[in-house]
């Protein structure tokens, strides 16, 4: 039995209504309410039945999943399935699959700075064909599959994703985390030339991806790269440079032109280096997670950045796995009431992947204050 | 007037492009008679609004009073005021200045977004290079079409 056999077909009256939603934002054409993304990956899994580890391990059925609960609460008319370590098995790393987290790295490949210079970056076909050497977890085939997977079954949910995802934290996964950082400090030209690899080798995998699609949607963010980690000035070298990098280099190989910036962590000052270091296409989103140790304001994004992009405003995680659904509902008002009016756009959102055991209470409180605070024409 | 020569290959990527030579000309003599255009090495890039359509011409310019065309491109999405300016590029005007890598307001079926662009912050001017036109902002402007239906 194939996993499209074990759900329901979609219903097509909610999945019209939040197609029309989700263009709101970015046509200036308002409908319904302010939308959530509270970006579900194995939560949606967990809430099917399935474990966190099916999720990743069977991304056809992981992506199905996550179109099916979207319609249980409301949210996105896409799909989309990631975790955070693409592209890092083509460049040698080797993931296994845990109960539960995401697929993780057995350990770094190099250690020493020289060795950076003995990173192969893979071409195009490289990655396009990887999956002979490297298994069900070579990136390109792996998207491919699941993109076919959703066009045959999930059609009017498909948007084809290209992830950079963590452009420092996925490189630094290649010689340690702690090697990486200590790199920042006493062997910068390695550290620099490391994440351009990786970038290199995303930017890669972006153009197989849109040729194959004819376009793919960027996400890439900022995680590793955070005020808890670096100062405002090791997050633009290592971080705002190379997302810039990235985009610009997707671009020229005909992805995009939708553009998903996701910083997570702590972004206390560096969020302000973000305004005039990144490429901005008519169709970005700006999301930011923590400010210090509470969500980033919702008044703050957008007083510093309406005039770029669609804003996305954050409830803290934790919350979504506290047994109180007015934390999130309260929290949730304040940052609709402080977010809701942004210029190009706005999407409630969690400060990043809602927890794979997300509260189905908490769930509703935060697609009920987007109701009652994100209604269009009643503000 | 100019000489202006667009070799086969280029006249067939043009018209693939729903690009007409007379569009491509008049660009070329508009760009010379107002000295609004920009240069890198011997390339020339300039543009005109023609009937909706924002068509780009780049030219090779070594030539005396000629102008080989190199390519053509176009899109319809109509570029506003300047966002922001950020690094210098190799690109210049006809007398020396500095075009920068920048963005800017772009609008299409009433929408204002921000697009990347060369932009000259002394004239408010700004030029969208080939890959952004006919790969990015192609894809963008099927989707505002889409989601604007």
């Amino acid at each position: 039995m194939g996993y499209e056999e074990m759900f329901p077909a979609m219903d097509k009256r909610w999945h019209d209504n939040a197609t029309k939603r989700f263009a709101s934002p970015f046509v200036d054409n308002p409908h319904d309410r302010i939308d959530v993304d509270p970006i579900i990956l194995s939560a949606a899994a967990v809430a099917c039945g399935y474990t966190i580890r099916d999720f990743y391990e069977k991304p056809e059925l992981g992506i199905h999943c996550v179109g099916y609960i979207s319609h249980l609460y409301d949210l996105l008319p896409v799909t989309h399935w990631f975790f955070s370590l693409p592209w890092v098995t083509e460049l040698g790393l080797k993931l296994v699959y845990k109960e539960t987290l995401p697929p993780i790295s057995t350990g770094p490949i190099y250690s020493a700075p020289e060795d950076v210079d003995k990173m192969h970056v893979p071409s195009k076909e490289e990655l396009v064909n990887a999956q002979a050497k490297y298994g069900q977890l070579a990136t390109v085939p792996m998207f491919y599959r699941i993109y076919d997977y959703v066009a045959k079954n999930l059609p009017m949910t498909l948007v084809p994703i290209s992830y950079g995802f963590d452009l420092v934290g996925a490189a630094a996964e290649m010689v340690g985390v702690e090697n990486f950082i200590m790199w920042t400090f006493t062997e910068p030209e390695a550290a620099d030339k490391l994440v351009d690899k990786y970038t290199q080798t995303s930017i890669n995998g972006a153009e197989a991806l849109a040729d194959k699609y004819g376009s793919a949607m960027l996400i890439v963010g900022s995680v590793l790269a955070n005020n808890d980690i670096f100062n405002d000035e090791g997050v633009e070298r290592y971080s705002v440079k190379n997302m810039y990098k990235y985009v610009d280099g997707c671009f020229k190989r005909g992805a995009g032109p939708q553009v998903f910036y996701h910083l997570c962590g702590n972004h206390e000052t560096d969020y302000k280096l973000f305004r005039d270091g990144l490429m901005w296409s008519p169709f970005t989103v700006f999301h930011v997670g923590y400010k210090g140790r509470n969500p980033f304001p919702s008044s703050l994004l957008k007083q510093n950045f309406q005039d770029r992009a669609t804003c996305m405003g954050s409830v803290d995680t934790k919350l979504m796995i506290d047994p109180n659904p007015n934390k999130v509902y309260n929290q949730a008002k304040e940052q609709l009431l402080g977010g809701r009016d942004s210029k190009k756009g706005y999407i409630l959102g969690t400060s990043c992947e809602t927890p794979p055991y997300t509260i189905p209470g908490q769930m509703l409180a935060l697609v009920k204050a987007a109701r009652d605070f994100g209604t269009y024409g009643t503000w | 007037m100019v000489k202006i020569t667009i070799p086969a290959e280029v006249k067939e990527l043009i018209a693939k492009r729903g690009i007409k030579e007379s569009d491509v000309n008049d660009v070329i003599n508009t760009a010379a008679a107002t000295k609004r255009y920009i240069k890198k090495g011997n390339d020339g890039l300039a543009k005109k609004v023609i009937g909706g359509l924002t068509v780009y011409v780049v030219s090779d310019l070594s030539g005396k009073g000629t102008a080989v065309v190199k390519t053509a491109y176009a899109h319809k999405m109509s570029l506003g005021k300047i966002v922001n300016v950020m690094s210098e590029t190799d690109w210049k005007t006809p007398d020396g200045r500095p075009i920068a890598q920048g963005h800017v307001e772009m609008e299409y079926m009433t929408v204002k977004r921000n697009g990347p662009a060369l932009v000259d912050p002394a004239t408010g001017d700004s030029w969208v290079e080939e890959y952004l036109a006919t790969k990015t902002l192609a894809v963008a402007e099927g989707l505002f079409e889409k989601k604007r239906a």
